[in-house]
This record gives structure tokens, sequence and C-alpha cells, in this order.
């Protein structure tokens, strides 16, 4: 009897014929395809409020920044062919700072909640002519190291200190339409950064 | 809440934030004076002292006009306040220097948290040079001038005003 009620329960209902059946499915078949496709065929979606762009921006800036003092650790290193004296405190100084950078960079990402499947590392930082003074896309190892063209410990941090100070006055340009915590965040890293460029000038004149 | 009374709780925000950055300027000029008190007379250090001491001064001038100007009552500065630590030292005096500079930044952060886009960069401003004394003091930078070490956020942390880049 279990057997004879398994083997029905194949059996198609009276008056389906399998070509009917077979032409069902076919019909189905692109409602199927549509449904897997999911909510891109709602269209595209919309692009991320000011505030998450700006958040970006600065996540995408700090990046550069941190590739900017990798590639000035380089030539500040001793036996490096731009290092002539027997002086630890330029390299010593810039490692300090990008350690800050790090910080920085791990607080900003902390604060952006992100859908799952998207890298921070894959945005494309807005279009935005008031960045022009920071980079906003993580540099290529080669573009960092022709920006940072000066020559010697002095040139090098001289050029750090001008990236410190265009950094830190973009991000207060940037408080605006911020939420309050964001926006403190962004003033304290500000003056962080503040804060490097004179460290940095005690570095390069020696005090 | 009507227009009103929202517009009233905002002014209210703001002169809160105003006295408190005030009250951290006031604090600021009456320790300055131990600071240089403390420091050896007629040294480049002393000279800085009173410099930075001039600066807070015309700080809670500025404060107390804009508190004025809007409607507020300056609160007045104490006569004396108690100093977290005793100072007897060269050294002593230079870490308070760097305390108080400290304690300004963190104030005028609360000033940067209003949504008055004028105001915020105001704070943002005199956070950058609360964090410069204090840099120069403590011979040494400082990653997040003005907030406190327990604000920051550690992974995992779901933070209530984040940025949230999520599809609506």
């Amino acid at each position: 009897m279990a057997d004879r009620s398994a083997s029905a329960g194949r059996i198609p209902a009276p008056g389906l014929s399998r070509r009917a059946l077979l032409a069902a499915s076919a019909a189905a078949l692109p409602l199927l395809v549509t449904a897997c496709r999911g909510i891109q065929v709602l269209g595209t979606p919309p692009p991320p409020p000011a505030d998450v762009r700006t958040l970006q921006s600065a996540i995408a800036a700090e990046e550069a920044m941190i590739a900017r003092y990798a590639a000035a650790l380089k030539q500040l290193a001793p036996g490096s062919t731009s290092y002539r004296t027997i002086d630890v405190a330029p390299y010593a100084s810039a490692r300090a700072v990008q350690a800050e950078h790090m910080a920085h960079l791990a607080q900003l990402k902390s604060r952006l909640i992100e859908p799952p499947g998207i890298r921070p590392s894959t945005y494309a930082p807005p279009a935005n002519p008031s960045a022009t003074s920071r980079p906003t896309s993580t540099p290529s190892p080669s573009a960092t190291s022709s920006s940072t063209g000066a020559t010697g410990p002095r040139g090098v941090l001289g050029e750090l200190e001008l990236a410190e100070q265009n950094a830190s006055d973009r991000l207060i340009a940037e408080l605006g339409e911020l939420p309050p915590s964001l926006a403190q965040l962004f003033a304290s890293i500000a003056a962080s950064e503040a804060t490097h460029v004179e460290y940095l000038r005690a570095a390069r004149q020696g005090r | 809440m009507t227009s009103a009374s929202r517009q009233g709780t905002g002014s209210q925000q703001v002169l809160a934030a105003l006295q408190t950055a005030l009250a951290a300027e006031q604090a600021a000029s009456y320790g300055y004076g131990v600071v240089g008190a403390r420091l050896p007379q007629g040294s480049a250090k002393q000279g800085t002292a009173t410099a930075d001491w001039v600066a807070h001064l015309r700080a809670a001038d500025k404060l107390t006009a804009m508190i004025s100007a809007r409607g507020g009552k300056p609160v007045p500065a104490a006569v004396a306040y108690q100093l977290p630590d005793p100072v007897q030292t060269a050294t002593e005096a230079t870490a308070l220097a760097a305390l108080l500079e400290d304690r300004v930044a963190q104030a005028y952060l609360g000033i940067v948290a209003l949504p008055e886009s004028g105001l915020r960069n105001f704070g943002a401003q005199e956070v950058r040079a609360a964090a410069l004394r204090a840099a120069a003091w403590r011979g040494s930078t400082q990653a997040f001038p003005g907030l406190p070490t327990d604000s920051l956020r550690t992974a995992g942390d779901t933070p209530p005003d984040s940025a949230t880049n999520a599809a609506p």
C-alpha cells in the first residue's frame, strides 16, 4: 500500500498532458529568472547621502595620506639614497605621525556602516572641486613616490607638512552637514593634523 | 514639538555649549597663572605661558560677547579653581598647561556638535588652536585632541549617528 500511494503521488493530475506541463514550465522560466535578479530590476540604487560621501572621501584621503607616509619613510630610511646624515629624527617623526593617521583611519572606518559585499577600498571619491588640495583616492606606489619627489629628509618632511596642512583645512571645511558626533571626530582629526605640521617642522629644523 | 519651541531648545543648546567653553577658558586663564609662576623667571617657556594666558583671556572675552549677543548671561569666573595635581616644579607646570589645553579643546568640541555651520567652524578652529598649544607644551602630538578616550569606537561598536551607507 505504501508503495502504491508513493507512486500515485508522481502521476500527473488527470487532464494535464506531459506536453502541457513542459509548456507551462517554459513559460514560468522568465519569471523565475527575474525573481533571481532581485532588487536590480527595480532600478539603480540611489546615491549615498551627503554625509556618507563626505565620510567615504575622508577615508580615501586618510588612506592616501598613509600611503604618502609609506613612500616618505622609504626615502627617509637609513641607507636610502636621500639619507645622508646619521640622524634618525626625521624617520622616527614620520613613523610616529603615520601611526596616528592609521588611528584616524580606523576611527573613520568605524563610523561607516556598509551593506554587505562592498569593500571600502572600492569607493570612488566624490567629484568635489574643493577637494583638489588633497588626494582623495589611494595612489599607486609610483604615484606616491613621484608626489614626494623632494630630495633629502628636509624636502620630504616639507612636503608632508604641506599635505598635513591641506588635510586639516579640508576636514574643517567639510564639517557642514555631518552628524554631531562625526563632526566632532572630523574636528579632532583636523586638529591632530595641524599639530603634525608643527611636529614635522620641528623635526625638519632639527629642534 | 512646535517650530518655536524647537528654536528655543536649539538656542538653549547653543548657550549651554558657549557657557561650557567659557568656563574652560576661565579655568585655563587661572591655570596659566599657576603655570607661569612655576616656570623659570624670564625663560622662553614663561614667555610662551604668558602669550597663551593672554590668548585664553581674549577667547573668554569673545565667548562672553557671543553669549550676550544671544540673550544669555555669561557665567562669571570663579575666584579660584581646584588644580588636578599639586604644581611645584617646572615639569609639573608644563604638564598642567598641556592638560588645560586638552580641556579647552574638549569644551570647544561641544560647539562643533551644534548644527549652525558658523559656530561649528569657530569651534573647530579653537579646537585646533588648543591642540597646537597642547602639542607645544607636551612636545608630542595626539591622534584625537579633545576627544575622551571612551568616546572612541572599537571594532564591533555601532555608533548612534554613524553615516549609514545602506539602501533605504
